[in-house]
């Protein structure tokens, strides 16, 4: 088990990175950040897969492992969906000139 | 085993904040995009090898379909749609993060049981919050806040109780954990409930990027129950991002924070005007957008012909002698919004949430595109919080094909009203008016408007002169001089106003 000092420092520490490098992004592609920070949000899936997979061989109930299963189908289409329209998005943004 | 695993999350993490910085342009979007998708997957997987669950086959399966759900809707959403759709996917991930946490509660230290709870709290919030929004957005809600009985107070109360049952859950021996699940589950959700009902439409871009934040601090949170780096990592990310464009759009509206979300200082809004009819069945839609791309096609041959004649002109002039050419012009006839633009040479356009309602961005292109033809001078005037979501102008512009070099943002704009020789205003209101300088005590005194008032000709196409979500009079509308009104549905008053343009 990580020691939970070392996450929170991970989680303050990615925090501020992220604040200093966003801000390097023009108000023009606003709407593509959110919606690919919107996608990355669904990094959770990560969370979803570890405890769907200990329920899994733990033998839990159906419960626990249909709630499990219904985490990861939630994350996949927030990341899919996600980064999917963001594509779209900035793909429009990045028209051949003519 | 835990070296390699958080040696892996953070290379990981500085790709995906790679990728981030890559989309500072739109050069380099697209790919910054895809590489943070990249890392995405290479979590994934290397979280299948380290928690050892690789032969657990629901996994796939439940992968499998969500992806094909969310492939599918990125794949079919309209541009127009594009707000209620984030606030969509991003419910989504909150209410995993929730379900993430119900799962990793029954651990053995005080610090997995308090993060859990919370995820499940902040989850929830993030997750009915969103769900509110994106009906809102989707007009399935009422775009008025909703306020009911000792609103604020039962806000506050749900707050606490959620905090309450997230610390007695994780701290005091004794207390069913069961309980204090449910418990922060109901409170949180109705916690979200309510306050995201409270906010209005004019307000959205701010609770947008709130819940953004939010979901993302959902996610790093439920990693720190499950001790997983890497999901720590890009939570803080998107946490700390959505915080900054929360920030952005506030100091655009000049608003607190806090006043947003417990309604401090709105005014009751002014009756919404009526829209247009927007619900029409989606093969309507279809249809119409058949025949505007015809009509785009049709538009953009006339322009290839007007160029051709214009240039064929050009050479004719060029041969005689200086001819008297600039003809006497006697006729002194009061001018129109129509005779305004033809005789401009530089032009800035103020698109709105009013050009998104009306989708009238082809149609704002074809204009920009025929007084080009005409040699002047096209400039887009973007303000902040214009639309619904952050950048919202911009996306729909840019899928009207508008090139993004002509989008500036508001500072960079501001100094050049006062030189441009028209103004022409597409359903923007509040994000243009003078009155925010000096009305004090309105909810928009303070906010930073762009500089239309100081442009000699203003040419304004919104649907009515009713004031906006803000409830103050306009005071251009009423100006005497050079203020032409092209009251209507945007693209019916754009297409008489191009086809008066000589």
């Amino acid at each position: 088990m990580i020691h939970p000092l070392i996450l929170v420092a991970v989680f303050i520490v990615s925090a501020v990175l992220g604040y200093f490098i966003i801000r390097t992004v023009p108000s023009l592609l606003h709407t593509p950040l959110m919606s690919g920070m919107n996608a990355l949000s669904g990094v959770t899936i990560v969370g979803a897969i570890v405890a769907t997979g200990v329920a899994f061989l733990a033998g839990d109930g159906f419960w626990a492992q249909f709630a499990g299963g219904l985490a990861i189908v939630l994350a996949a289409v927030n990341v899919f969906g996600g980064f999917g329209v963001t594509h779209r998005m900035l793909k429009m943004f990045d028209k051949k000139k003519k | 085993m835990p070296a390699l695993q958080i040696i892996l999350s953070a290379v990981l993490a500085v790709l995906v904040l790679a990728g981030i910085s890559m989309m500072s342009k739109v050069k380099t979007a697209v790919a910054g995009n895809l590489l943070s998708a990249f890392a995405m997957l290479c979590g994934i997987v290397g979280t299948l090898f380290f928690a050892g669950v690789v032969s657990v086959w629901t996994i796939y399966v439940s992968i499998l379909i969500g992806a094909l759900i969310g492939s599918l809707l990125a794949a079919r959403v309209q541009m127009i749609q594009m707000p209620q759709t984030v606030a969509l996917f991003n419910g989504l991930g909150g209410g995993a993060s929730a379900l993430v946490g119900l799962l990793s509660v029954h651990g053995e230290t005080a610090f997995v049981r308090f993060t859990a709870l919370l995820a499940v709290a902040v989850g929830m919030v993030t997750l009915v919050g969103s769900l509110v929004a994106a009906g809102k957005l989707h007009r399935v809600l009422p775009q008025k806040p909703v306020v009911w009985k000792a609103h604020a107070l039962c806000t506050l109360l749900f707050l606490a109780l959620t905090l309450a049952f997230v610390v007695a859950g994780a701290f005091v021996e004794g207390i069913g954990l069961t309980v204090c699940q449910v418990g922060a589950f109901v409170s949180a959700s109705l916690f979200g409930l309510w306050f995201s009902l409270r906010v209005g439409g004019a307000d959205m871009p701010i609770t947008i990027s709130l819940l953004n934040s939010l979901s993302g601090v959902a996610g790093s949170i439920a990693g720190m129950a499950i001790g997983d780096v890497f999901l720590v990592a890009v939570g803080g990310i998107v946490g700390a991002s959505g915080l900054l464009l929360t920030q952005i759009m506030c100091r655009a509206m000049n608003r607190k924070l806090m006043s947003i979300l417990t309604g401090g200082t709105m005014t009751p809004p002014a009756p919404q005007p009526p829209v247009i009819e927007e619900n029409e069945n989606e093969e309507l839609i279809r249809r119409i957008m058949d025949l505007e791309k015809k009509i785009k096609e049709l538009e953009a041959m006339v322009a290839d012909l007007e160029a051709r004649v214009k240039a064929l002109d050009g050479q004719l002039n060029a041969a005689p002698a200086p001819a008297p050419v600039a003809a006497p012009a006697p006729a002194e006839e009061a001018p129109t919004a129509a005779s305004v633009l033809s005789k401009a040479k530089d032009v800035i356009i103020v698109p709105g949430y009013g050009m998104a309602l009306a989708q009238a961005q082809h149609q704002v292109r074809q204009l920009a595109d025929k007084l080009e033809s005409r040699g002047a001078r096209v400039r887009f005037a973007i303000h902040p919080v214009a639309g619904r979501m952050p950048g919202h102008m911009n996306v729909l512009l840019a899928e009207a094909d508008v090139d993004y070099e002509k989008l500036y943002e508001m500072d960079a704009i501001n100094d050049d009203f006062k030189n441009a020789d028209a103004v022409v205003v597409i359903g923007a209101n509040d994000v243009l008016n003078p009155a925010a300088r000096n009305a004090v005590g309105t909810p928009i005194y303070g906010m930073p408007v762009l500089n239309v008032d100081q442009a000699p000709e203003v040419i304004v196409c919104n649907f009515d002169l009713k004031p906006g979500y803000a409830g103050v009079e306009n005071p251009i509308y009423s100006r005497e001089k050079g203020v032409y009104l092209e009251l209507g549905d945007a693209k019916e008053t754009l297409m008489r106003l191009m086809a008066g343009i000589a």
